[in-house]
């Protein structure tokens, strides 16, 4: 029953601080929101990569892919231009539903599944399933081969389902695609199983891997929109014959190397071929042009540690204070909160925080959420230094202060804590430099921090070994001058030991 | 001025005080001595409120302390063991000057956040203060640069600053060096001379001959024996002083 109290007013604790948060609904149209904005957002993972949408070795800072052509092409015809959003494929369709973006196009295969979920624009591009293997590969020759095989595809794709269906397959499931295609070529797959459009852009100029057998499983592509935004989805499906009818379509199919017989069945011939980017050029792309990109990272990086570890001391002392001085209610929340938050994975914080709270109403931006989050979390470990640092002040600091007629609080704020902080201080510093390391696991919830913008970087252009040197310098000369400063400040602290 | 009524003390099972009673008039200096453990310092911590007791009743300058509930002290318990501590300074054996501020700063800490005294007048005060004892040239100093008498005569000083009616030393010099026993005795004598009440637990025996108006002996938690000091030194009435007496003054 206690503990029950406990966590139920943990929980009011939570809500509350996150109220001011909640946005205002609205009950205007998306079409008219959207104009009203100026903007189209739409959602996809960069991450992802080639050829739906990725940045361009060029300009990294710009994305392009067939799915910006269309997106561009949508936004067009809305009066409007278009922006990207950037979420984690996986959790596209619970963050399209929790009104992250107006519409999420990325390489989504219209499902029954997903049906039941979301609605689905007319298909916009007919995809199929290719198998690829080594080159020296003799045994696989297509997917009835594949029983007791390595066969690796993405998470939550269809080829996953289809490789299921087969039986005695041994399916390795992977959150991006470049790495199947990787450890396919060094031996640790025996086969690879995923669309047509990235099997042509990871595996074909691959010389060591090689396509089998004929695509198979065909399927839709559409663009995922709001349940409850019907009238939106048929002005969607409008543009779409429009461009259809006026080629545009296919001219941007033939620009990525897309076209194939099987989209005759959806479009006319019409020939052009201009801006398509391959893997090679990708890798060709000199690392100076990554860089933008990358400080804009870094700053992003910057921004959520240093605010969240401002929320971590501030709250951190707060419940310390709560937990040591407070009254039986109070301490027990404080103690509570501390041990909930210190037993359970930050990730899943994270995820119940942006992914969960929509689920009863509270929809945080992922700036906000990153904050919250890390913040939150940290507390509870500030919040135990604090507590061994005022334990290390001796018993007659206090003595001393009540004796001279002080209250307990004034004690507290005058006397104790200005000695405790100065002994968890070292601790806190510490806990400063894993934040800002910490701070990486924010890119579950759509942040694009300085690892994430590493990993669509990455992946795009198969640098993993210059770009990652890159990175880890980067964080280095972030955190280095951090505890060159925090050293100084603590001697200054305690070289005078005040 | 202060008077003690019927005060019971337990720890754990153990019963320390079995009923004390006990008064100090305006102007008396007691001296409480007694074997380590015996609980003169227990029984100064009490009408301090440092330490709580269970039973009776302790007033000083009528403002009466009960026996509180020590997890859970209601605020008007607390605020009537403030007002006490207001009255009354205490002195500790190991000083408990504040590490994080100067000698200054530890001296006009309270009058200006408790009292509310305007800081330059505290200052003022503080530094008169340190001129008494003698050592306003540290005023700047932090507690870690000064030595232990010197540390003793600030605790002293930030004590009086508060303007106290009593102050109470426990056990003030046991944590210093020989050599500077001296010069907070000679503090000590200073205050009593200007007719401050005080109290001291000490086992320093020719200091308590020559200030105690009253000596007050402890045992186990009992006052054995109460009288002018040249009658228990030179001649006690109970087996238990003679007992302690013998074994401190061969030392």
């Amino acid at each position: 029953m206690k503990k029950i109290l406990r966590i139920l007013s943990l929980l009011t604790v939570l809500i509350i601080i996150l109220y001011w948060t909640v946005p205002s609904k609205s009950d205007i149209s998306p079409i008219e929101k959207i104009k009203k904005r100026g903007y189209l957002l739409w959602g996809s993972d960069a991450e992802g990569g080639a050829p739906y949408v990725f940045p361009d070795p060029k300009n990294p800072s710009k994305l392009i892919g067939f799915e910006v052509d269309l997106a561009n092409a949508i936004a067009r015809e809305l009066g409007v231009e278009a922006r990207q959003s950037q979420n984690a494929w996986d959790s596209l369709l619970p963050a399209l539903k929790r009104g992250d973006f107006d519409i999420a196009m990325n390489g989504i295969e219209i499902t029954a599944q997903r049906e039941a979920e979301v609605l689905f624009s007319m298909p916009y591009y007919i995809y199929t399933e290719q198998l690829v293997v080594r080159k020296n590969d003799t045994q696989i020759k297509n997917i009835n081969d594949l029983k007791g095989k390595k066969v690796g595809t993405l998470s939550g794709a269809v080829a996953q389902d289809i490789l299921m269906k087969i039986g005695g397959v041994d399916v390795k499931v992977y959150s991006g695609q470049v790495e199947p295609y990787e450890d396919l070529a060094i031996g640790r797959l025996d086969a690879v199983l995923l669309d047509l459009p990235i099997a042509a852009y990871y595996a074909k100029p691959n010389p060591k891997l090689k396509y089998t057998g004929h695509p198979v499983g065909e399927g839709f592509y559409g663009i995922a929109i709001k349940k409850e935004n019907k009238e939106f989805k048929n002005k969607i499906d409008e543009i779409f014959i429009k461009l259809l009818k006026s080629g545009e379509l296919k001219k941007i199919y033939k620009k990525w190397d897309m076209w194939d017989k099987t989209q005759e069945n959806l479009f006319q011939q019409i020939k052009t071929s201009e801006g398509f980017v391959s893997l090679q050029e990708s890798k060709k792309a000199p690392l100076y042009t990554f860089f933008p990109n990358l400080l804009k990272g870094a700053g992003i990086t910057i921004l959520i540690s240093v605010s969240s570890m401002a929320l971590a001391i501030t709250l951190g002392l707060i419940l310390t204070v709560l937990r040591i001085y407070g009254r039986t209610p109070l301490s027990s929340v404080a103690a509570a909160y501390i041990e909930i938050y210190r037993g359970t994975p930050l990730l899943i914080q994270l995820y119940i925080l942006y992914y969960g709270l929509p689920n009863i109403g509270i929809s945080l931006n992922p700036l906000t959420a990153a904050f919250i989050g890390l913040g939150m979390n940290y507390a509870a470990y500030e919040s135990e230094l604090y507590r061994a640092g005022i334990n290390a002040v001796p018993k007659g600091q206090m003595e001393a202060a009540l004796s001279l007629g002080m209250s307990q609080s004034l004690a507290v704020k005058r006397i104790i804590m200005p000695q405790a902080i100065r002994i968890a201080f070292p601790g806190i510093t510490n806990d400063f430099i894993a934040l800002f390391k910490d701070s990486s696991l924010v890119s579950v919830i759509a942040m694009v921090e300085l690892t994430k913008t590493y990993s669509i970087l990455a992946a795009t252009t198969l640098r993993f070994f210059e770009l990652g040197l890159i990175v880890a310098f980067l964080y280095f000369a972030m955190s280095y001058p951090l505890s060159l400063l925090a050293r100084r400040l603590e001697e200054k602290l305690m070289g005078h030991k005040r | 001025m202060i008077k003690v009524k019927n005060l019971h003390k337990y720890y754990g099972e153990v019963h320390l005080f079995k009923g004390i009673n006990f008064d100090i008039e305006r102007g008396e200096v007691i001296v409480f001595i007694g074997p380590s453990g015996s609980g003169k310092s227990t029984f100064l911590r009490c009408i301090n409120g440092l330490e709580y007791f269970q039973e009776g009743e302790i007033a000083v300058n009528n403002i009466g302390l009960h026996s509180i509930n020590r997890l859970r002290p209601s605020k008007e318990d607390m605020e009537t063991i403030r007002k006490i501590r207001l009255r009354v300074g205490v002195v500790f054996q190991q000083f408990n000057l504040f590490p994080h501020m100067t000698v200054l700063e530890n001296i006009i800490e309270a009058p200006t956040r408790v009292l509310n005294i305007d800081s330059d007048k505290a200052v003022e005060d503080a530094l008169s203060l340190l001129k008494r004892i003698n050592i306003e040239k540290k005023a700047q100093s932090y507690p870690d640069e000064l030595s232990g008498g010197e540390q003793q005569r600030v605790a002293i000083a930030r004590a009086l600053a508060m303007k106290p009616e009593a102050m109470l030393f426990d056990e003030p010099t046991s944590s210093l060096d020989p050599e500077m026993v001296g010069e907070v005795l000679a503090v000590i004598k200073n205050l009593v001379s200007e007719g401050m009440t005080t109290l001291i637990a000490t086992h320093e025996m020719d200091f308590a001959r020559e200030i105690a108006d009253k000596v007050v002996v402890f045992d186990h938690g009992d006052i054995v024996e109460v009288g002018a000091p040249e009658d228990i030194f030179t001649n006690p009435k109970k087996e238990r002083t003679k007992i302690f007496l013998n074994r401190i003054l061969k030392r």
